[in-house]
């Protein structure tokens, strides 16, 4: 089994709350991916079978979402914005630094599985751009060198 | 019943429709009401992605998909204004930006739907100079079914089909926006009985069975009616023949029988007509024991010879026939008046027997069982007790379904007849026991009729010609008759090959 | 991101204080008041009434009359009936809604409450987007706050109301902020939209008659039942009475958030509230509402802020957010930002849009790179065109205007671009 029991009992509790079981399943994948990183194929069966799903039917939900992966993930996902008004600030410049500075291109992950670097589409913080994302975390106005030491402080 | 017109012609149709499925009810969707569609499929539910079927509405300021729109009393519907065409080009047009080049070794050439629609309603030059969407090419999806991403227009029909008709759903649309592309689950390929279906919904060369795969050019070859004979279901189907082969079924729509699916073991059943074990020439069994070929008509005298002699030393009684729910009603009447002239009684047949399903297959594996109940004849079990015991001493035998495990002992019965004349298709142990062998034809072969399990009777035409010497079982028969001097058998039979 | 905006009003007034995003906070400032008074003294029809006699419009982009969208609820109690509060807000240049959850989640409880009585629904599903970690916890205290004080459930402050709010979060995808494709992925399927009809309230979430409205609109129903149509009627301009908290972004002195009555003129926005571009700088455009809005060139911008108007520059007001560019900015680059964003988050289903979108953005690259001619400018706007009015939901339609809106008003950019090969802009933001 992947799906934890404690992470199983948190799904459990969010079926409660909606008149047909699927309406859980946005929350049931948010769930199993803190307890696991990411939806691997034997996590996506055993949500299907919770849900009297086809597994199919779990993966192209995966799929059709920035936030779920179907992939390994670093420990901390870390997300410029490149929409319109932080790119006018230089988030692009911004997430082009990151790059160089963590050795990887957007889309990876350094090699101790620390990071995952993403650009992302406008967080709604748009007056403090540039703007980016560190896991459920919001960090605004950030020039280069913060955000260089934003990213070393994370384990 | 509410009145709609379309184009100026007024049609009568059924409540609650769209207006495709009126349409389509009145068999004019395509034929005579052109309204080009790509993810609408009758038999499948409403999808409105494609966009393709838009229709100017009186009383309506945006084009409506035809597909969703239901019916209204009324209703006046114009496929052919200025508007409607540049929607149709447009849609095709887009179609085209990221669809690959592949017509030269795409096997869905000459019938594919993007094809026809980009010549009749598209434009003639592709503004596009943006690389295409890259794909994969080969993605083996399952045992019968090859897919090809760039090719896919996304339509999702086969998606609901593996949704909605076998209820296995193992492909679905991943990812979004023109990255979206069709997978299965891993190691959960496309594999259900229904598995082929999927390459005739998709109006592309993205889905194509395997077995079809590069075989045929198929304006090369020619879609002839029939009746697909694997089991009691009789679905309908096209064989597309060239060169006197037939080169795969295809399902031929009949709303009341088949729907437009085929399985994939009674598609692939066309392989059984041009297959290597057919049994190709006449035979008797010499005095060292050793079937060696002669004539046709060689094989009859002797058959007849043997009969005979039967006839004068046990009488007319010790005659039977096994007669086959695979041959065609008139092929089964000749049986019946072969017996009656005889005077015998000793008569059946066997079957097969296999599993079922809620679809189309059926628990009888012939095409014909219920028209051999209808001629009279009734399980071979009674039958095979008698020849045990005895009674039987000339056996003619169409086909080899006794040798089915149902039968048991049925070997050891037949071994014991003086005489065993086979009349049959394929080749089987049965030509061990066989003292005479004729080479029968197969459905596909001849005209006549099956009776399908709801009793239906069904039509079947000769699409192709053996190139070896093979009459139907009826055709046998009659000659047989005639040989031995039977009463009613004294004018040729009606299809008579022999020129005699 | 600012806990209270530069201007405020009757929505943010409070939101200096830490303690309105508590119960005790929020009702010591008269919270509630208002949906005890529609729970106990008021009729659904009364309530309806009101608010459409207010004339509230939708704030969540789309503008339809809120009152009048209650009332396509049906009557009878055979179904169970639900509301959604739509906090998926992921327009880009939006960012009022997030300001809201944070600091004013009771008063978004309230309107709820409000709407629940008004609609007889007797759940609230509040789907907000899943980057939205931080304001949805907030939420949830709230909520959790007004259970344990009977504010919500089988008695909603002591009346026949029985409701419940549950939070759930989606995951990242800007067509959940589409009304059926936010009830797509609230069943737990891709969020992908539905024809329309049948309407969400005929057949909406999980299949039961449903009301969708936006954060900001379920804010505006306590003050308006608190202090009457007539009151609502006197902000805003005849046809789009009321305020809206405005977003400022982009290359200006003071971006944030503006709570200002509708009608508001653009000028008096980006000039005088957000102080004008930066020193040295020029405004050269500015996209009125959020980055679907068709773009106005700087000397459009004195248009009063609400629909009526907007249109009449074939604009619209959408989610008022408010995004402006100077004269370092190539629109070229513009256009590939916004082609990119629509490319992204097409969900794939209608040809015109996943093809449409997809051709746009390719040619935006190319022109941008030096390798276009002007005959891709008359393909862009062919292919927008085309995309008009033909899909399932109006998300083509929302990824056409802009580019129609770039080559109406900065075709000299797009020219120039062509005719240098490359961005005549050497000061321009990067890509």
């Amino acid at each position: 089994m992947v799906i934890s029991a404690e992470t199983r009992a948190r799904i459990d509790a969010a079926i409660a709350k909606y008149p047909k079981k699927r309406g859980a399943l946005l929350p049931a994948l948010h769930l199993v991916q803190e307890q696991t990183g990411w939806i691997t194929p034997e996590a996506a069966r055993e949500l299907a079978t919770i849900f009297d799903l086809h597994p199919i039917q779990v993966m192209e939900v995966v799929s059709f979402y920035n936030m779920f992966y179907d992939r390994p993930q670093g420990r901390h996902h870390v997300h410029v914005c490149t929409n319109l008004s932080c790119s006018l600030r230089g988030s692009r410049e911004l997430l082009r630094q990151l790059e160089q500075h963590l050795g990887i291109e957007a889309g990876e992950t350094t090699k101790d599985g620390r990071v995952t670097l993403g650009r992302e589409e406008c967080l709604g913080a748009c007056a403090w751009a540039p703007v980016l994302r560190v896991d459920e975390t919001y960090h605004e106005n950030l020039d280069v060198d913060a955000a260089k030491r934003l990213v070393d402080g994370l384990e | 019943m509410p009145r709609i017109t379309v184009d100026g012609t007024e049609y009568e149709v059924a409540e609650g429709r769209t207006l495709l499925q009126a349409l389509d009810d009145l068999g004019v969707l395509m034929n005579g009401v052109d309204i080009p569609h790509y993810c609408w499929h009758p038999k499948l539910t409403i999808d409105g992605s494609c966009r393709l079927c838009q229709v100017e509405i009186e009383g309506i300021p945006k084009l409506q998909i035809a597909c969703s729109m239901p019916i209204q009393d009324g209703m006046k519907v114009h496929t052919k204004s200025q508007r409607v065409q540049d929607a149709r080009a447009g849609v095709m047009e887009l179609l085209l930006v990221n669809h690959p080049l592949d017509c030269p070794i795409c096997d869905q050439a000459g019938e594919c739907k993007l094809q026809d629609y980009a010549f009749a309603y598209g434009v003639p030059h592709s503004r596009t100079q943006e690389p295409r969407r890259a794909g994969k090419k080969r993605v083996d999806l399952g045992p019968t079914v090859m897919f090809d991403q760039e090719r896919c227009i996304l339509c999702r029909r086969c998606v609901r089909f593996c949704r909605e008709v076998p209820g296995t759903s193992e492909l679905a649309v991943f990812a979004r926006g023109d990255r979206s592309v069709i997978e299965t689950f891993p190691e959960m390929p496309l594999s259900n009985d229904y598995s082929m279906n999927v390459a005739d919904i998709c109006p592309v060369g993205a889905l194509t069975t395997k077995d079809f795969r590069f075989k045929i050019r198929v304006w090369f070859t020619e879609d002839l009616p029939g009746v697909c004979t694997g089991c009691s279901n009789g679905c309908n189907v096209h064989l597309g023949v060239a060169n006197n082969r037939v080169y795969r079924y295809t399902p031929r729509r009949n709303d009341a029988v088949n729907q437009t699916w085929l399985c994939d073991e009674g598609r692939l059943s066309y392989k059984r007509i041009n297959a290597d074990d057919r049994i190709d020439h006449a035979a008797v069994r010499n005095a060292d024991g050793n079937l060696v070929s002669v004539p046709y008509e060689s094989a009859l005298e002797t058959a007849v010879a043997r009969i005979r002699r039967v006839i004068e030393t046990k009488g007319a009684g010790a005659v039977g026939m096994l007669v086959s729910p695979h041959a065609t009603n008139e092929d089964l009447a000749v049986a019946r008046r072969f017996l009656d002239a005889l005077g015998s009684t000793q008569a059946g047949f066997a079957l097969v027997r296999g599993r079922k399903d809620a679809l189309l297959i059926k628990e009888e594996k012939a095409a014909n069982a219920a028209g051999a109940r209808a001629a009279g004849f009734e399980d071979a079990a009674p039958l095979l007790e008698r020849v045990r015991g005895g009674a039987v001493e000339a056996l003619l035998v169409m086909g080899h379904d006794v040798l089915a495990p149902a039968y048991a002992n049925a070997r050891a019965a037949l071994e014991g007849v003086d005489t065993l004349v086979l009349l049959d298709t394929h080749r089987s142990p049965l030509e061990a026991l066989a003292h005479v062998v004729l080479p029968a034809r197969h459905a596909a072969e001849k005209h006549g009729t099956l009776t399908n399990v709801a009793g239906l009777v069904q039509a079947v035409q000769p699409a192709v010609e053996p190139v070896f010497e093979a009459r139907a079982e009826g055709e046998a028969l009659w000659r047989l008759g005639q040989l031995l001097g039977l009463r009613g058998f004294e004018e040729p039979h009606p299809q008579d090959r022999t020129g005699a | 991101m600012q806990k209270v905006p530069f201007v405020t009003g009757y929505l943010t007034e409070h939101f200096g204080d830490d303690d309105y995003a508590t119960l005790a906070g929020y009702r010591r400032r008269g919270g509630y008041e208002a949906a005890r008074k529609a729970l106990t003294e008021m009729s659904a029809e009364q309530i309806v009434e009101l608010v459409k006699n207010a004339g509230l419009q939708g704030r969540g982009g789309a503008g339809f009359v809120t009152g009048l969208k209650w009332s396509f609820m049906p009557k009878g109690n055979d179904k169970p009936k639900y509301l959604v509060c739509n906090a998926d807000e992921s327009e880009p240049g939006s960012f009022k809604d997030r300001l809201l959850l944070e600091r004013g989640p009771h008063q978004i409880i309230e309107g709820i409450l409000i709407a629940a009585k008004a609609t007889g629904a007797e759940k609230t599903f509040v789907y907000i987007r899943g980057e939205y970690a931080h304001p949805a916890d907030v939420l949830e205290r709230a909520i959790e706050e007004c259970r344990a004080a009977g504010i919500l459930g089988a008695q909603c402050l002591g009346s026949d109301l029985a409701h419940d709010v549950i939070v759930t979060r989606g995951a990242g995808a800007y067509i959940c902020g589409e009304e059926t494709g936010l009830l797509e992925s609230l069943e737990g399927k891709k969020g992908q939209p539905r024809k329309k009809p049948p309407f969400p309230a005929q057949f909406g979430a999980f299949g039961m008659p449903t009301t969708v409205n936006n954060v900001e609109t379920f804010s505006h129903a306590p003050h308006i039942v608190k202090n009457g149509a007539a009151w609502f009627r006197g902000f805003g301009t005849e046809k789009s009475p009321g305020a809206t908290v405005f977003g400022v972004s982009g290359l200006v002195q003071r971006p944030g958030l503006y709570e200002l009555p509708l009608g508001t003129r653009l000028d008096e926005i980006v000039f005088q509230h957000a102080g004008g571009p930066l020193p040295g700088r020029k405004v050269k455009g500015v996209i009125p509402g959020g980055m679907s809005m068709p773009i106005l060139p700087v000397s459009q911008l004195d248009v009063p802020m609400a629909s009526e108007f907007l249109r009449e520059r074939k604009t619209l007001l959408g989610t008022g957010g408010v995004m402006v560019l100077d004269d370092t900015v190539c629109m070229v680059r513009v256009g590939c930002v916004i082609t990119y964003f629509f490319r992204d988050e097409s969900c794939g289903q209608c040809t015109q849009c996943r093809e449409g979108t997809g051709w746009l953005n390719k040619i935006m690259q190319r022109i941008e790179r030096g390798a276009g001619s002007l005959a891709d400018l008359d393909i862009l706007l062919d292919v927008a065109g085309k995309m008009e009015g033909q899909t399932i939901c109006a998300f083509a339609d929302a990824a056409a205007w802009p580019v129609q809106g770039l080559l109406r008003h900065f075709r000299e950019d797009f020219e120039a671009h062509i005719t240098h090969g490359k961005c005549p802009f050497p000061q321009s933001f990067e890509l």
